[in-house]
């Protein structure tokens, strides 16, 4: 790998972004991956490892990497990090650059999807509309506008 | 021969003991007050009252530290322990060995020679601490600063000199004999040489930064000491800079190195795409603000890249640096814009400081010797500070120049011991006194053994050495020490054992278990030493012949010895003894050696103990 | 009862070594002081500190505070109380005066000291300077609690096995023969989670030091040393350290915590990108320097300002404390070797000299 063709301006991307402030001031003391359950079970996932990723600037790597999403937010690295890089939020950082990149995975691109279509992950159709008509409860709208516009996509479930 | 008197001082340690009852079995007079010939007071002279110190002056006077001695246990077995002690110190009081001190006044002058702020600040701390002082410079004023200085600094510290600073420009100090009280300079000025006695010398040699040796060699066009960086001429355009700053890598790194190379990295990585990859082998921040000044440079975006010895490697035109990313664990290449190479500091001490006829040791040789701070040499009365030893430009070399003047205004005023007393009569001017003495103050001139006025600490190892008998600080001759074992092993009850005990370890050591109560085997005689390199085989074989069922030497550790290799000195001594004793049909385990500190006093006991198991094993 | 005023050029709080070595280097320069320690010995923490030599000296400095002590005890310039603490404190023209008051401490009576003895009774102090050598506070590792401090069987700090190494190790180690010793290192330092931003400096070479007396006496014993990077502690080691890389096992990375297993505690660390668990018969956990506890309540007691590091004294300055006729020695001002600590005592008694030299001055023409 050679340095120079590295995005060094990555690293500052991330910072950037909410919840990545502390990714630079990592010093790759490995406690994070010490402590990570995440990385105890899928083979490639090393929290120090995305992080100096990061650093290096190998931006395509890092947002078109699978690991980024399995995350379990249990905030043990955030935990024993010594440095309060604060990894689980700059993974949420990571995650949303990725996203917006359109690296985002088919499931949960799909989710976001179903999201912005009916405003739960659930669709509330007829059939759920009679039952709470039934019970004397309203009924739910069709994914109201907000949600879209939160999500930052297009109404009536288009791809962003 | 003078009649000896006990004068017994009451304090912790001592109590029940029956002072007449121990002047009687030591064959001595117990002092009712009235006139003194001789005496052995049961105190240090530092603990006793002042009247008393006072009233014996000019008299015999041995000052023993009883309650370091006796211990604890059966008051019959203590009584009989302060009463060998007491006999022990009797039987040099009664030589009458008057406690002499300077045959000659120390000369109170002060040179300090070299450059810098230490130079300029070793100057004014000993004229403040009422020396005259010669600042002899190897430059002019205005060139005053060290390499590795701020200019200005230096200049205000000139100016605010006092006036009972000297200083002299152009000036060089191109020889020294001597030692503390008593120094000969010759200093080659722009127009003559001239000859000048000091009391104590202070060396400020001049430092520099200079890039290690192992420093990967990149292309020169690219690269450049941190020294000569101007960060301002540096940002990048469409293409990131990419900068490499290398901090030291090697295992000599200071954390003064690290700190100028993690500075200049921030200083780059504030410009406008510039990407700066600092190489480290170990981030050395135990300096002061280090590890926050290593935080904000990663916080600017500089990008750590820890290498392993030897990991940084460089293509062949220069151009390219190749090494192993720490973390990902595989191979990664920079073609770096720009290189800064670190720095350390270096000096050099001049070269005829490592002649053994001026100094014996100093510390190349002796890194960290835990009794040679302060800028001391091995050789009494001669400093080394500044870059050549190690410390930083600014404050740490202001400190190690007040620690300087104030260790030589002690030594000055009268903290040294002696001055060894040289019989020429039975003096061969073998010169083995000149070679053996770890403190250089035995010197040679004018045709006899000249011993210099203020810088003997008494260890003795002169004596020890000394194959005609002939020199020996006052108190510490052949003669006395004998007597003393001779009188101490008549008077000592049961099994008879002898320890010679370092003041500065063993000595501490018993003390500590004494006053814990500790129970010493009934027969132990205690001679304490100044440096365990008085002990020679001669003290061995005597102990032995007068009674002494075992003899035990406790030096300090190696590398620890204030005299240096006194304690090695003893310990083969004490080899040689056991040697000649196998040869005579004795036992060779009834003399031991060990290596001990003062704060283990464990040690010390368990040692004792198996020599009193030794010894009574026939 | 009347209260007693004593009148003395300079008063240092705290009898450890930084403070008796400004106490000698005052006496040297013609200037009496009082020393005032709070508990009932001299020393401070360094009269806990064992010999760590092995085949030869390893250079701690600890057996340095038995000549500091003797030489204090040989000076008759110098005063020393025991088991006092200044409760009160004004600045009084260009000095201070204060207010002592007797401490009672609880805990085994001390060995007899060469010199001093406890403060019989509320006493006032009336000095041209003040020299604060109060030392430094370990870290409690039970802060940490991942490492499992007072929770796990067989971990430990630093200093509790400093306390042990002469005597035995079974004992810390749950009555195993600790066989396989692991040292944590920057328990509390290098911290920001914690706000302590600073290297401890000396507990790299506390930890080494160690780790050779256990090799030493116990040859065979497995050491592993869990670190960030290697700190300098004197230029003698550089080759040294090379030796110990070959002896022991160096790993770099900080664990993530200690549990209990079934044969020891249990050190669960990073390497080669995946989580390890290693199992050790004793964990020593090295606690890092923290600013004194006192040093809110002395700061205010002096106006004198605090380092960016909490310790007492002033970032831009060596011994300086920020209010005049204030000076800071040793480890109160930031963590430092039992070496540094004597130097740093002497660099303070240096300054408090030049504070005091005008008055001196002016009592001589007065």
């Amino acid at each position: 790998m050679l340095l120079n063709d590295c995005d060094p301006g990555f690293k500052h991307q991330v910072a950037a972004e909410p919840g990545g402030q502390g990714i630079k001031a990592c010093f790759a003391c490995a406690a994070c991956t010490a402590r990570c359950p995440v990385a105890g079970h899928v083979e490639g996932y090393d929290p120090r490892r995305l992080i100096r990723l990061v650093l290096l600037g190998r931006r395509e790597e890092v947002l078109a990497s699978p690991l980024i999403w399995l995350c379990s937010t249990c905030y043990s690295c955030q935990e024993v990090c010594p440095q309060q890089v604060s990894f689980t939020e700059v993974l949420t950082a990571i995650k949303n650059i990725a996203a917006r990149a359109g690296y985002g995975p088919p499931a949960t691109e799909a989710v976001i999807d179903q999201l912005a279509a009916h405003g739960r992950l659930l669709e509330v159709g007829e059939f759920e509309n009679q039952r709470r008509t039934d019970l004397g409860l309203p009924e739910v709208a069709e994914a109201p506008a907000h949600f879209q516009k939160v999500l930052g996509v297009e109404p009536a479930g288009g791809k962003s | 021969m003078p009649e000896v008197s006990l004068i017994w001082i009451e304090e912790a340690g001592l109590e029940g003991l029956d002072p007449a009852k121990a002047a009687k079995k030591a064959g001595v007079a117990l002092s009712d007050g009235g006139l003194v010939e001789a005496a052995v007071v049961t105190t240090t002279e530092a603990r006793a009252p002042r009247s008393l110190v006072n009233r014996l002056k000019g008299y015999p006077v041995k000052w023993l530290d009883l309650a370091a001695e006796v211990g604890g246990g059966p008051l019959a077995l203590r009584q009989a322990r302060a009463a060998a002690a007491v006999a022990r110190a009797a039987g040099s009081a009664a030589l009458g060995t008057m406690a002499q001190r300077y045959t000659r006044q120390p000369n109170q002058e002060v040179l300090v020679a070299g450059r810098g702020l230490a130079a300029v600040a070793a100057a004014h701390q000993a004229a403040a601490l009422g020396h005259p002082v010669l600042l002899a410079l190897e430059t002019t004023r205005a060139r005053a600063a060290c390499a590795d200085e701020k200019p200005a600094e230096v200049k205000r510290a000139l100016a605010g000199l006092p006036a009972q600073v000297e200083v002299v420009t152009g000036t060089e100090l191109v020889e020294l004999l001597g030692a503390g009280g008593d120094f000969q300079a010759r200093l080659q000025g722009p127009r003559r040489t001239s000859r000048r006695r000091f009391g104590a010398v202070v060396l400020a040699p001049p430092s520099a930064y200079a890039v290690p040796g192992d420093m990967p060699a990149t292309a020169e066009d690219i690269t450049l000491p941190v020294s000569r960086l101007k960060p301002k001429q540096y940002q990048g355009g469409e293409q990131w800079l990419q900068a490499a700053v290398i901090a030291p890598l090697g295992p000599g790194a200071t954390a003064h190195g690290f700190a100028r190379a993690v500075t200049a990295a921030l200083a780059l990585q504030k410009r406008p795409r510039v990407q700066v990859t600092l190489f480290l082998g170990e981030a050395k921040v135990a300096s002061e603000g280090g590890e926050r000044l290593y935080r904000d440079a990663r916080r600017q975006g500089v990008l750590a890249m820890r290498v392993e010895p030897g990991g940084l490697r460089v293509s062949r035109d220069g151009r390219k640096l190749s090494f192993d990313d720490p973390v990902l664990g595989e191979p990664v290449d920079l073609r770096p814009d720009l290189v800064v190479l670190s720095e350390e500091v270096t000096g050099r001490a001049p070269a005829w400081l490592d002649n053994p006829l001026v100094t014996t040791a100093w510390d190349q040789d002796l890194p960290d010797h835990p009794r040679l701070q302060a800028g001391r040499t091995a050789r009494s009365g001669l400093y080394l500070i500044g870059g050549a030893r190690g410390a930083a430009p600014g404050d740490p070399r202001r400190a190690q120049a007040a620690a300087a003047a104030a260790d030589l205004h002690g030594l000055l005023s009268g903290e040294a011991v002696a001055v060894p007393a040289v019989r020429d009569v039975l003096c061969a001017s073998c010169l083995t006194c000149v070679r053996v003495c770890p403190h250089g103050v035995v010197c040679y001139a004018e045709d006899h053994i000249a011993p210099a006025p203020a810088a003997c600490l008494a260890c003795g190892v002169c004596t020890a050495e000394c194959p005609a008998e002939a020199i020996a600080p006052p108190g510490w001759s052949n003669r006395e020490m004998i007597a003393s074992l001779a009188a101490g092993l008549k008077a000592a009850a049961g099994d008879k054992l002898v320890l010679f005990a370092c003041r500065n370890s063993g000595m501490d050591a018993a003390r500590a278990l004494s006053l814990a109560g500790h129970q010493w085997p009934k027969g132990l005689l205690m001679v304490p030493v100044n440096c365990a390199g008085r002990v020679g085989v001669q003290l061995i074989l005597r102990a032995l012949s007068l009674g002494a069922g075992g003899v035990l030497v406790a030096g300090c550790h190696q590398g620890n010895c204030r005299s240096l290799n006194g304690n090695l000195r003893a310990k083969l001594r004490s080899g040689e003894a056991a040697d000649l004793l196998a040869q005579v049909g004795g036992r060779p385990e009834q003399v031991r050696f060990m290596h001990l500190a003062s704060n283990q006093p464990r040690a010390l006991a368990q040692a004792v103990a198996e020599l009193a198991q030794t010894a009574g094993e026939k | 009862m009347a209260v007693k005023t004593i009148k003395t050029p300079a008063v240092i709080i705290g009898g450890g070594v930084a403070g008796l070595a400004a106490a000698i280097d005052l006496s040297r320069r013609g200037l009496s002081s009082l020393v005032v320690e709070r508990g009932p010995r001299l020393g401070g923490r360094v009269a806990d500190f064992c010999c760590k030599a092995t085949d030869s000296c390893v250079r701690c400095g600890a057996c340095r505070l038995a000549d500091l002590v003797r030489r204090v005890a040989a000076r008759p310039e110098i005063a020393i109380y025991t088991s006092a603490k200044p409760v009160a404190a004004e600045a009084d023209g260009d000095g201070w005066r204060l207010t002592l008051e007797p401490q009672r401490n609880n805990g085994p009576a001390p060995v007899v000291e060469l010199a001093g003895g406890p403060l019989p009774r509320r006493s006032q102090v009336q000095a041209g300077a003040v020299i604060l050598a109060v030392g430094a506070t370990p870290f409690d590792p039970s802060a940490k609690s991942r490492f499992g401090y007072r929770r796990v069987p067989g971990v430990v700090s630093a200093l509790e096995l400093e306390g042990a190494l002469e005597h035995s190790l079974a004992e810390l180690a749950g009555g195993r023969d600790p066989r396989r010793v692991a040292f944590i290192q920057c328990v509390g330092s290098r911290d920001e989670s914690l706000g302590h931003l600073y290297c401890s400096r000396v507990c790299c070479g506390f930890a080494l030091r160690m780790a050779r007396v256990i090799q030493a006496r116990r040859p065979g014993t497995e050491i592993t040393f869990f670190h960030m990077d290697v700190q300098t502690y004197g230029r003698a080691w550089a080759g040294e350290l090379a030796e110990m890389r070959e002896q022991m096992n160096f790993v770099r990375a900080m664990p993530g915590e200690v549990t209990a297993g079934p044969g020891g505690p249990q050190v669960v660390y990073a390497a080669g990108g995946r989580s390890q668990t290693a199992e050790f018969d004793l964990v020593v956990l090295s606690q890092g320097m923290r600013p004194p506890v006192g040093a809110a309540a002395l700061s205010q007691l002096f106006a004198c300002t605090r380092t960016s590091d909490g310790f007492l004294g002033s970032d831009a300055e060596p011994v300086a404390s920020g209010a005049a006729g204030v000076f800071i020695a040793g480890s109160a001002r930031g963590p430092m070797s039992i070496v540094e600590s004597i130097e740093h005592g002497a660099v303070a008694a240096a300054a408090a000299a030049g504070h005091l030299q005008p008055l001196v001055r002016e009592a001589a023409h007065a």
